[in-house]
């Protein structure tokens, strides 16, 4: 009797939650990065300690520059977002200013994020 | 002015799976989309079902998706939301027909916040009432405009990951009694809500606090029932 209740992912993503949902999602996202990285780093290590080349081709990929901007994006609004939400849930008073909060956390992002891409960015280049 | 509704249908006893029609009617802007669909029911398709009784805001019978955001229809303006709109059923709950989703499970989460009065003090010297100063009222006062639409719980993406989550709604009921100082069950209500699915479970992404058509600050009754449960006091 009737649809079944389960929410897909795309359904999901669909939602127009606004800001904070956004925030809620890339957190995710961030937090799906460093799994990632730290798999990928931990399995190039282990495959290049038994000598077999493939250990080389995940290390050229988790060391590229494209690699780092969009890892360095992960981690950094991870960090940023999970402060905020650290610093609210510890004073639920805080809460009522939580969009003047989000708004902060994004402008602190964009300086750092916008300082370690672009370090990454011109380091790159010089090795070139 | 031409407005187009595309709505979410599905028929249990004719569909495998839900499917969308699209109407053309004729509205004004400063229609609500309840109006709407009364003129859709009334004019085009009598096999439309969804819930409404009120329409005013109060009964919370119509809360449904208006352009991808949960809204009560009853309080969402066409100029609001522009002539194209496309409704659809709450997530998280089983769709019976159209608009219309099972609210049981909704419910039920409600029920397991033992959302009642418990105190069993006896009553003051003059047997009246037990009185409340409006500072302590004003601490549940918010809590207590909840018109349990369901608009909260079925935006939240842990509710939607499990109904086993008791959900926005739920903790915001538990919120109402727990602040209350008449009341004595608080610290049944915190031991429910420290279970697995309780207020663990809100991961604050305020999709609850945005939906809310009585703009209650859910978020911030969550945060407080959760810091609550940590320091063990009500102030």
């Amino acid at each position: 009797m009737g649809l079944k209740r389960n929410v897909g992912l795309m359904t999901a993503l669909r939602y127009k939650g606004q800001g904070p949902f956004l925030t809620y999602i890339l957190h995710r996202i961030g937090g799906l990065g460093m799994a990632i990285f730290v798999t990928t780093h931990i399995l190039a290590t282990f495959v290049e300690g038994k000598g077999w080349q493939i250990g080389d081709i995940i290390n050229d990929i988790y060391i590229s520059p494209f690699f780092q901007v969009f890892f360095l994006f992960g981690v950094l609004f991870h960090i940023i977002n999970g402060m905020r939400i650290t610093i609210l849930d510890l004073f639920p008073k805080l809460i009522l200013y939580h969009r003047q909060a989000i708004m902060i956390e994004w402008v602190i992002f964009i300086v750092v994020y916008s300082f370690a891409a672009i370090t990454t960015i011109t380091t790159a280049i010089a090795r070139l | 002015m031409e407005i187009t509704i595309k709505i979410f249908r599905y028929d249990p006893e004719k569909d495998e799976r839900g499917h969308y029609e699209t109407y053309v009617v004729e509205g004004d802007e400063n229609d609500r989309v309840l109006d709407v669909l009364e003129l859709v029911k009334g004019k085009t398709d009598g096999s439309l079902a969804f819930r409404r009784s009120c329409a005013h805001g109060v009964c919370g019978s119509d809360a449904m998706r208006i352009n991808g955001r949960n809204h009560l229809a009853c309080k969402t303006l066409v100029r609001d939301v522009g002539a194209n709109i496309t409704v659809e059923p709450l997530l998280g709950l089983k769709v019976a027909k159209d608009l219309i989703v099972d609210m049981e499970p909704f419910f039920d989460n409600y029920k397991k916040m033992l959302p009642y009065m418990i105190n069993d003090s006896p009553l003051p010297a003059d047997g009246k009432e037990r009185l409340q100063s409006p500072e302590q009222r004003a601490r549940f006062d918010e809590s207590t405009k909840c018109i349990m639409c369901a608009a909260c719980t079925t935006a939240c993406p842990s509710y939607w990951a499990s109904d086993e989550y008791y959900g926005p709604a739920a903790i915001v009921a538990a919120h109402r009694f727990i602040f209350d100082s008449r009341d004595e069950g608080a610290s049944q209500r915190l031991h429910i809500l420290s279970e697995t699915d309780g207020t663990a479970r809100c991961h604050t992404a305020y999709n609850c606090t945005e939906a809310c058509p009585r703009d209650i600050k859910i978020t911030k009754a969550i945060g407080e029932v959760k810091m609550a449960m940590i320091t063990g006091k009500l102030d």
